[in-house]
């Protein structure tokens, strides 16, 4: 695919969920405290979750945009990893706005079996979405071939740069989808 | 924001124009349940009033979390002598359950304390009864048994049994849970 347009696809997706998190953010405590089901999350907890889960890949880039971009020759092709392909077409919302598949959240991306959540974690996550802005505007005059990240998944699973931010922002679009139900 | 108003007024009453002047400096806070609302070492930047939900003040010793306070509807919230102090705070202040509060900064209540002399009568009767209140705790905490400790508490609290986990009120009341447990089951 074209790196580019991978970008641009990439941060208009990220500008349109950092529009809704401003809009969310405004709206009052009990709208955003309720839950569907007492065991289920909340809007807060869905947004903490999200800085939980895409943290890591923000964090990864960085280190290896810090050590390793200005130093590689831009290419204008991205090929995804097979692995990181393969995650990001499970997580990514059909056309229509619906799920493929319900997924388990692991342990440390549950808000609540870690430090829970609040009206904080939304501006947070406007926080992290402009990083991952910034980094995929550095991301135009380098190689996102040629740098890995370890992935949410595990340490085993290192995605390439490009996966590294189609795994999370596929994410972020499938959870933006869960904070309008919750809010429907 | 009413609450704050009602809440204030249970001191002092206050003019429309006395509120207009005090309103735009609450604003409003959501945490959800777990979440850590002070942390220890941290400088508490905010005193609140609980619009819902329940918050313990605790901190951690010999391995265990002592639970010191509970603030719950209405009453006040955050780690108050850090608040005052401006130093780092001893205890944290945890959402037990999905917490609405009301928050006020600690200058913009400085400011209205120099500004508004109802504003700091306000806050001098407000410390008088946290002071009173710790009074009242210390003496039961050095002179009551664990029976009595429970009745009073019961007596004065009776819904904070449905509202926090029963190790957090074992902890307060300075007991083990099995005491708590057995003292519960007595009646």
């Amino acid at each position: 695919m074209n790196a580019q347009d991978l970008i641009d696809e990439l941060q208009e997706t990220v500008l349109g969920q950092i529009a809704r998190a401003n809009k969310v953010a405004a709206m009052s405590p009990e709208r955003l405290m309720k839950r569907p089901a007492p065991q289920q999350w909340n809007v807060l907890e869905v947004f903490e979750h999200m800085n939980l889960s895409s943290g890591i890949y923000v964090r990864g880039l960085r280190k290896v945009f810090d050590a390793k971009a200005a130093a590689l020759k831009p290419n204008s092709i991205y090929r995804p990893g097979l692995l990181g392909d393969y995650f990001t077409t499970g997580m990514l919302p059909k056309d229509d706005g619906s799920i493929r598949n319900r997924m388990r959240t692991m342990r440390m991306f549950d808000p609540q079996r870690n430090q829970g959540a609040s009206l904080q974690s939304i501006s947070a996550f406007i926080g992290m979405c402009e990083e991952q802005l910034q980094l995929l505007e550095r991301a135009r005059s380098t190689d996102l071939n040629g740098m890995r990240v370890t992935s949410s998944l595990g340490p085993i699973i290192r995605f390439k740069a490009g996966d590294a931010f189609r795994f999370p922002i596929a994410h972020q679009a499938r959870h933006m989808l869960q904070v309008e139900r919750l809010l429907a | 924001m009413d609450l704050v108003r009602r809440t204030i007024e249970r001191y002092v009453p206050l003019t429309d124009a006395e509120w207009s002047r005090i309103a735009p400096n609450w604003q409003e806070f959501a945490f959800t349940r777990g979440a850590r609302i002070c942390g220890i070492g941290q400088v508490e930047q905010r005193f609140y009033i609980v619009k819902s939900g329940v918050q313990r003040l605790s901190f951690p010793h010999d391995g265990n979390d002592l639970c010191i306070g509970f603030a719950y509807d209405g009453s006040w919230c955050g780690e108050f002598a850090s608040f005052l102090s401006r130093k780092p705070a001893r205890f944290e202040v945890t959402a037990v359950t999905d917490s609405a509060l009301l928050g006020i900064q600690y200058d913009d209540l400085q400011q209205l304390y120099r500004e508004m002399p109802i504003m700091e009568r306000w806050g001098r009767l407000l410390v008088e009864e946290l002071i009173l209140g710790r009074a009242v705790r210390e003496v039961e905490q050095l002179s009551l048994s664990a029976e009595e400790r429970y009745d009073r508490l019961m007596a004065r609290s009776p819904h904070l049994l449905q509202l926090v986990p029963q190790k957090d009120i074992a902890s307060y009341l300075r007991m083990t849970p099995e005491t708590f447990s057995r003292l519960r089951k007595r009646k």
